[in-house]
């Protein structure tokens, strides 16, 4: 079976404190289309719906909630869904399953990052942002460990630099950063694999 | 540490345990999405203390007595009362009138679990005087689910969610008409089953076995391949009637199905679908 090309992907993490650094990223990040961004933000249970609304504005790229199976495409923002483990699958797909949480978490950031290291997704990039919990440490060091770009939020620059601390505590990633950085980050990883 | 990354599965002991399930169980995994297979059989290795998946097939090939615990710890069996409350309120608005003048009320739920979606159900109609007439057939692959879900009773802990799920959808229907807590659980009116059927059935393997108005199968097609999803969608829509009703899960789609060219859409956002006539 013949592989179709993958887009490079970029994943995103945070928990609370995070949902404002990402909002300013979506919004002002250049629409790539070979690149697809994977938004993983633990949020409330409820509202169930709403979220997409609360980014505001988007130039060009295209921002959804993944139904269960869809493809991974360029040029599109995919926000995990509420109270669903988000992964994605060597075919090029991603899957969305109710197993029990990953630190009281689901969608689990580790799980996503996990999944994308076991699928041999050949070019990925991933940063952790604030946060009060651990999910997403351990994910992010697999992530790194199988070679990917990795960035964490300058514990300085956190609202809530417990996620950030918990992945320091593993490894050094490629790079820290300051949420203002963001996007030039992102364009950075992007462009170790042009 | 890696506390939260599972033990790893390699493909050829994927393969493996495919054989394994098939020959000896009779039972084909093949096909389920692998990024979640292969963190449920992880998870179960760490449950047991196992850092090589070798072992674990091992055990399922000498210990057949493991088996339906271990089919118990595979499969994912999370699921609540009147989960998606807008779905049950769009299937109340949209769909129930529909059956109001049928003489009976055939429904098939698949991939039950634990049974709230039944209890769901089962209350849904009995406030709409539907219950009488109707006969649900509620089926699990994991026959300890089915036995949970005949003792109508489930850890206290659920009682907030399922109780705001339950105003979500029938509001000013006092809960405790059909729930109570006794010796420390939440209790379900025993009653409610009084028109269900438990059955073991495997949506890959088994054939369709019956016709009927209503089809539920919701949170099952996500563990499921793309092309797997296509052939169980086709036995799922097999055994509506014309004019029948299929509802999936609320992240569902049919995307990958040939069977969707049979329906339209009643509620597309809550994954509501009728067969054409
Ligand atoms: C996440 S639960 C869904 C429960 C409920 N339908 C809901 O949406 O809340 C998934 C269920 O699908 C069942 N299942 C998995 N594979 C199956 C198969 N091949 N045939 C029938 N049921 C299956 C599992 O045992 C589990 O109980």
């Amino acid at each position: 079976m013949s592989t179709p090309k993958r887009p490079f992907l970029w994943l995103m993490g945070g928990s609370a404190g995070s949902f404002t650094p990402v909002r300013r990223f979506v919004q002002q990040v250049p629409y790539l289309e070979e690149v697809a961004i994977v938004l993983c933000l633990h949020r409330m249970r409820n509202p169930r719906v709403g979220m997409i609304e609360a980014f505001g504005q988007v130039e060009r790229w295209k921002l959804l909630e993944p139904d269960d199976k869809a493809a991974v495409q360029g040029g599109h923002i995919y926000l995990a869904p509420a109270d669903y483990h988000l992964l994605v699958e060597e075919e090029g797909y991603m899957s969305l399953s109710v197993e029990e949480p990953v630190h009281y978490s689901r969608p689990s950031i580790d799980v996503l990052f996990e999944s994308v290291v076991r699928a041999r997704w050949p070019y990925a990039g991933a940063a952790l942002l604030s946060g009060a919990n651990r999910d997403g440490a351990a994910g992010l060091h697999l992530m790194h460990q199988a070679g990917h770009f990795t960035a964490v939020q300058d514990l300085t620059d956190a609202e809530i630099p417990t996620m950030p601390q918990a992945a320091l505590d593993l490894f050094e990633p490629t790079r820290r950063f300051r949420a203002a950085e963001l996007v030039q980050v992102f364009l950075h990883a992007v462009s170790l694999y042009k | 540490m890696l506390a939260e990354i599972l033990p790893e599965v390699s493909d050829a002991q994927l393969e493996r345990f495919f054989q394994v399930m098939l020959t000896q169980y009779g039972m084909d995994f093949r096909e389920y999405a692998p990024a979640s297979l292969k963190r449920r059989i992880g998870s179960v290795m760490r449950r047991y203390g196992l850092t090589d998946a070798d072992t674990l097939i091992q055990r399922l090939v000498t210990q057949p007595e493991y088996f339906e615990r271990f089919l118990n710890e595979i499969t994912v069996s999370t699921t609540e009362l009147f989960r998606d409350p807008s779905m049950w309120v769009a299937l109340r608005v949209q769909v129930l009138p529909q059956f109001v003048s049928l003489p009976q009320l055939r429904i098939w739920q698949a991939g039950v679990s634990t049974g709230e979606e039944a209890l769901s159900l089962a209350i849904l109609l009995s406030e709409t005087g539907l219950y009488e007439k109707a006969q649900i057939i509620a089926t699990d692959i994991d026959k300890r689910s089915l036995e949970q879900a005949a003792k109508v009773s489930y850890p206290l802990r659920q009682r907030a969610l399922y109780e705001q799920n339950f105003y979500a959808v029938l509001p000013g229907v006092p809960f405790s008409r059909y729930a109570e807590e006794k010796e420390g659980q939440l209790v379900f009116d025993p009653q409610l089953l009084r028109n269900v059927q438990f059955l073991p059935h495997n949506l890959v393997m088994d054939s369709p076995f019956g016709q009927f108005e209503l089809v539920m199968c919701r949170n099952v097609l996500i563990y499921f391949t793309p092309s797997l999803q296509d052939r169980v969608v086709t036995k799922l829509v097999d055994s509506l009637v014309p004019g029948g009703v299929l509802v999936i899960g609320t992240k569902e789609s049919l995307f990958w199905c040939q069977a969707a060219k049979r329906l339209t859409g009643v509620n597309e956002a809550e994954r509501i679908y009728r067969k054409r006539a």
